[in-house]
């Protein structure tokens, strides 16, 4: 695969994931979501991104991470080895990363695109309480003899316990996806404390190789500390196995003096080489902590996809609520069109062609004469009949129009969606939304599609009527020897009709005077109902047909319209449901592809 | 007020309390047609708890103060304690979190058991430092760390609490928990602040941001105190030298501005009886207000002009509704005219007598040959009025099924697109659906086909009776018709016979035909079929003719009957919602009252700095 396909399949991945985590910031209760969801997306375009686009694994990240007042500046230092970072009282103070980057020039920043995603990178030094998504880079001055991290970026990192980081945890999280390790500070005050510790359960899910630091205890104390930490913090990480404690290295630093704090290469070096070495052993080559970070990033995005979704899984389901609603509220419009209009038109149009292809079959030119006498015979029989119909026949029952039938059924239908919105409208926040926008456009949009659907609609009908209406008249007119037989037969019918009385009769009296009219009459009678069964077919086509015209035309381009009309908050469910397709595909076809890229990896290895 | 009249005015509080709190408990017990939030209901009840609580400690010779401190694991509460009391009581330790169990530190004097129910079960440490009489100490479990059970330990202690001290230290003067914490409670309770550990907040005096001190003077100020009562303290140095400030010798090492013996001082001798007895009172006078604030929030709202509204619209679109309906319903009869003729002639006719009768009835009996009425009366005039019944039951029958097919098939669709639409007009017009929507739902389901077949017949007889009994002009029109019908065609007959018998007799004419003979009878006919056609101009039974009256009818009918059942809804619910906002309404006036009274005896001790704005 190309370099640039991997390109855009990381960054479609983050960007979804990215939209996710805005859906989830704009709904109170899914906040906790949105932090695991940022997590995600960083590991997306900050840890596989580049390892598809075969980066190199230099620079290795450690990110300094931990409770505010901890003494994550003064471990930066100690990693260091000199005093770069400032350590400052006000709690709270860092609001932005920065990276210090190692001496040796050579050593590359990495150049993906989308790398760290929506922090912007300060070009000038700026001091740390800046509250802004952005990052800064500094140099750190080159030492004699060189760091054991010489290839190494050390990256700062806001705290997430003061009341004001809530907004700039993002940027934590974002440093965090990207680290190859990290140094997790918790000092003896800190320790045990609920918020960094379920930040740190969420480092080691993540799959992040941690180091602990231990800091201000006094000497003393430390081992009591360490022990304490692994029982209490480290022995209650949920794992498979419950018993065993997670094999996470623990290193102290304990209340320093201002000048030891000051010279962490010198008089600082006792406390500084052993964190050095934990830092070491875990990345016994560049190369490997690279492929242990892309490995566990995706075991992390496999095992949680799945609640990653979760939240716009409830969503979704509450649009699923509204489509049910608006099909409802589809057949409902169906059952009345049909009930009210469908089951009592008559569709007179075809009345007329009753009549047309009767006349069509009269005899033409020299015939004209007998179909004359033959009208004149029946006469009687007409008038006989026309009595019949008045008196048994009902009058047509006088309906709706249908324009009329359609208008009411569309404000039934909105109204049941309108109410029933109002009804959910305290279950989910979608439902408060439909409410707010429904007088205002949905109504007026639906009510404008519906006039546009509607006429095209009729157009429609009126066309496909005068066609079934015109087609035997029309068949009749194209084919002439077809009517010449026809009429032939009616004649022949006509004949057979008389000479049968004739013969009934023989020799004629004057009782032929009544039975020569019976005789035609009953000849015509069964002509003209053929012609009604023939053209009651095509009537009873129409009607059939008229219902799809409306599905088709009106209801179900209305129904599909109203289906996509409710958001919640700017997430549509077309793009919901898109999400929710596109994340689980994406998560595995970046494993096949990082599968492919990295075939001699030992599936066995430790995660950690 | 001076402090020696004051134990009276905070036991008078006491009974003024216990009746608030009674009232809370009643009105929560009632049912309600307005949902009150579960969130408002729990806030409710924690404050009827918190009433009930004020007035047993209010109920007391002396009340005492409870100051407690509040803070993350770690911060140094306990060591803070244990520096102000002298002695090591409270636990305190490396390992976090570590105070488990709370201590509360009292005076001697005060019975253990005149102590608040949430402070009874904790470690009870007595002491004789009359300076503190009044005062009770309780060090509390920590906010922030992996046990959870110390945060609601920690939380049902507070409610206990006259003034927090909240205890902070470099590291979590500004944490998310702690500061959430105050912001809940800084309008219930006074607030004093502790800044411990304070010689790491001093070490870095070169650093770019602020110093915490002043931070957290910052943000104190921005939460409107603006003069807030903060210490900056090393407990763990008091401590650790054996000193516990009460003489003037102090540890060797402090950092500047280390003042723990101002703190202690301000404990002992700042908090006078005047001072315990104003944060007494302005903690009613909070928790009052804040019983006025919850009770308003959960206070209905007023929907009677919204419910007049409703009603206006609600009767447009039910007359609507009452047309559209009328014109269907009346639709499906229409194919039955010959039938509402037939039976309306025959109605009709009932008041004619003799020969005009026999004529009448054959005459309809030939014009609605077709009619399926069925027609019990025989061909022979029977003299006799019984048929009447039997074909009214038999149209009522046929009604019936004509109004129920019309029913089943459109109608019942039509009614639930009624509901919504009436929902859908109440929320337009401002009021909660939610208090309609049941009734509505209801309302909508009930028995329609048959309240519908009965205004269809209603209306039918009633137009039957309108144009068989006329009234006004009609009705005379009528009387005169009847009576020329039942006497007239006789009184031809008769006549011609008369005539006819006259000349035969007296003028010897012998009649020369049997034209001529059967001349009486013509007459009649002929007299008969004027009368007819008369009765057929002025008595029309046409259908065409009825069916504008039996509609207009019909309207009414179901217009009347939707308005029975819709209408009266949103005015009922709103009265019953007002009784609910009467009974809210009662509740925050008590509660005024109380604020008031309260308010008036308010006396201007020095604690000012203990609140917020």
């Amino acid at each position: 695969m190309e370099p640039l396909d991997h390109r855009t399949k990381t960054q479609q991945l983050a960007d979804d994931l990215s939209w996710l985590e805005d859906h989830c910031r704009r709904q109170p209760e899914l906040a906790e979501q949105a932090v695991h969801l940022r997590l995600a997306a960083g590991l997306a375009r900050n840890v596989l991104g580049p390892a598809l686009e075969d980066q190199p694994p230099q620079p290795l990240h450690v990110a300094v991470v931990g409770g505010a007042g901890t003494g994550k500046s003064t471990v930066v230092n100690f990693l260091a080895g000199a005093v770069v970072a400032e350590a400052n009282p006000q709690a709270g103070y860092t609001r932005h990363p920065t990276a210090y980057l190692p001496a040796d020039t050579a050593i590359p920043w990495p150049s993906t695109l989308g790398f760290l995603g929506p922090l912007r990178r300060l070009t000038q030094e700026q001091p740390g309480n800046l509250d802004e998504d952005v990052y800064q880079t500094r140099r750190l001055a080159p030492t004699t003899p060189p760091s054991p991290l010489a290839d190494f970026v050390i990256w700062d990192c806001p705290d997430m316990t003061t009341w004001a980081a809530e907004h700039y945890v993002s940027r934590l999280l974002e440093v965090v996806s990207l680290a190859d390790m990290i140094v997790y500070v918790a000092s003896d005050e800190r320790y045990n404390d609920a918020v960094p510790t379920e930040f740190f359960r969420l480092l080691i899910r993540a799959g992040k190789a941690v180091v602990v630091c231990l800091t201000k205890a006094r000497e003393s104390d430390a081992g009591t500390l360490v022990e304490h930490f692994r029982q209490e913090v480290l022995g209650r990480i949920p794992t498979t196995d419950a018993t065993t404690i997670p094999p996470i290295p623990v290193v102290t630093l304990p209340h320093l003096s201002m000048s030891v704090r000051n010279d962490p290469a010198g008089e600082g070096a006792k406390y500084r080489v052993p964190l050095l070495n934990q830092l070491l052993v875990l990345s016994p080559s560049a190369a490997v902590a690279r492929a242990r970070t892309v490995r566990n990033a995706l075991h992390y995005l496999e095992a949680a996809g799945d609640s990653l979704l979760h939240v716009a899984r409830r969503d979704l389901a509450e649009l699923e609520t509204w489509r049910e609603l608006v099909a409802r509220g589809r057949t409902q419009f169906e059952e009345r069109y049909q009930n009210t209009f469908l089951a009592v038109e008559t569709f007179q149009r075809f009345d007329r062609t009753r009549e047309q292809v009767l006349a069509m079959l009269e005899l033409p030119g020299p015939g004209k004469a007998v179909s004359n006498a033959l009208h004149l015979a029946r006469t009687p029989w007409r008038f006989a009949r026309e009595f019949v119909v008045k008196t048994l026949i009902r009058p047509e029952l006088p309906h709706q129009s249908e324009t009329q039938v359609c208008a009411e059924s569309l404000q039934g239908w909105l109204d049941s969606l309108q109410a029933e919105a109002l009804r959910r409208s305290g279950n989910h926040p979608i439902w408060m939304t439909i409410i707010r926008n429904f007088d205002a456009t949905l109504k007026p949009q639906a009510r404008a599609r519906f006039e546009e659907a509607f006429r095209r609609l009729q157009m429609k009908e009126t066309d496909e009527l005068d066609q079934a209406a015109r087609a035997v008249p029309e068949y009749l007119t194209q084919n002439p020897s077809v009517l010449n037989a026809l009429r032939g037969v009616v004649l022949a019918a006509d004949l057979v009709a008389v000479v049968l009385m004739i013969g009934l009769n023989w020799p004629p009296g004057w009782e032929l005077l009544l039975l020569l009219p019976l005789g035609v009459s009953i000849s015509h009678q069964i002509v003209e109902s053929v012609v009604n069964r023939i053209v009651g077919v095509s009537r009873t086509r129409v009607k059939d047909h008229r219902l799809d015209l409306l599905q088709e035309n009106l209801t179900a381009p209305l129904a599909d319209w109203l289906t996509t009309q409710p958001t919640t908050e700017g997430s549509s469910m077309e793009k919901l449901k898109r999400v929710l397709t596109r994340v689980p595909l994406a998560i595995r076809s970046l494993q096949e592809s990082v599968a492919a890229k990295a075939p001699h990896t030992p599936a066995s290895e430790n995660p950690v | 007020m001076t402090p020696t009249e004051s134990p009276s005015f905070l036991r008078t509080l006491a009974p003024l309390l216990r009746g608030l709190d009674r009232q809370l408990r009643d009105w929560l017990d009632r049912p309600k047609r307005f949902a009150v939030s579960s969130i408002a209901r729990a806030e409710i009840e924690g404050l009827a708890d918190d009433l009930k609580r004020k007035s047993e400690a209010l109920d007391v010779e002396r009340p005492h103060l409870v100051i407690m401190l509040m803070g993350g694991t770690g911060v140094g509460k306990s060591t803070l304690l244990n520096a102000l009391a002298g002695a090591p009581i409270a636990q305190s330790g490396l390992t976090r979190p570590t105070t488990r169990d709370p201590v509360v530190y009292f005076h001697h004097s005060l019975r253990a058991d005149a102590l608040d129910p949430a402070l009874r079960f904790c470690r009870l440490v007595q002491h004789e430092r009359d300076a503190l009489a009044q005062k009770v100490l309780v060090d509390t479990p920590d906010l922030d760390s992996n046990d959870l059970s110390n945060r609601e330990k920690l939380l049902s202690l507070l409610v206990a609490a006259d003034v927090v001290l909240y205890v902070g230290s470099q590291e979590k003067y500004h944490d998310e928990l702690g500061w959430k914490l105050f912001k809940e409670h800084r309008n219930r309770r006074a607030f004093a602040f502790v800044l411990n550990k304070w010689d790491r907040c001093a070490d870095n005096p070169d650093a770019a941001g602020l110093r915490p001190d002043e931070d957290l003077l910052r943000d104190l100020t921005a939460e409107g105190f603006t003069a807030p009562r903060l210490f900056r303290t090393n407990a763990r140095t008091w401590v650790e030298a054996g000193l516990d400030g009460t003489t003037d010798e102090r540890p060797e090492n402090l950092p500047p501005g280390e003042q723990f013996p101002e703190l202690r001082h301000w404990l002992e001798l700042g908090l006078t009886r005047l001072e315990i007895e104003a944060v007494k009172a302005r903690g009613v006078g909070q928790l009052v207000e804040h019983v006025e604030r919850a009770t308003q929030a959960v206070m209905p709202p007023e929907l009677e002009t919204a419910a007049h509204k409703v009603r206006a619209a609600w009767t447009d679109t039910l007359n609507a509704e009452a047309d559209s309906q009328t014109e269907i319903l009346s639709g499906t009869l229409e194919p039955y005219r010959n039938e509402l003729e037939h039976h309306f002639s025959l109605q009709g006719q009932q008041q004619f007598r003799g020969l005009m009768a026999i004529y009448l009835r054959l005459t309809t009996k030939i014009l609605y040959a077709s009619s399926n009425l069925r027609d019990r009366l025989p061909l022979l005039p029977k003299f006799k009025l019984s048929s009447n019944n039997d074909t009214r039951v038999d149209l009522v029958a046929f009604i019936h099924n004509c109004a129920r097919s019309a029913c089943e098939r459109v109608l019942a669709q039509r009614l639930t697109a009624l509901a919504n639409r009436l929902l859908v007009e109440a929320d337009h017009r401002g009021f909660p659906i939610t208090l309609l929507n049941e009734r509505t739902h209801e309302s909508s389901c009930s028995d329609w086909e048959d309240r519908l077949t009965q205004c269809v017949v209603e209306s039918l007889i009633e137009t039957e009776t309108e144009a068989t009994q006329p009234t006004g002009w009609r009705k005379y029109v009528r009387g005169g018709v009847t009576g020329l019908g039942n006497t007239l065609p006789e009184f031809v007959l008769l006549g011609s016979l008369v005539i006819i018998l006259w000349l035969f007799i007296v003028e010897q004419q012998v009649p020369n035909s049997l034209l001529y003979l059967l001349s009486p009878l013509y007459a009649t006919l002929a007299v008969m079929i004027v009368l007819h056609v008369l009765i057929l101009l002025l008595l029309p039974v046409r259908w065409s003719a009825i069916r504008g009256e039996f509609q207009s009818r019909l309207q009414t009918q179901l217009a009347e009957e939707f308005h029975r059942v819709f209408v009266p809804i949103p005015t009922e619910v709103a009265a019953q919602i007002r009784d609910e906002k009467r009974q809210v309404e009662y509740l925050v006036t008590e509660t005024r009252q109380v604020a008031d009274w309260l308010r008036d005896r308010e006396q201007k001790a020095q604690i000012s700095d203990l609140y917020g704005r």
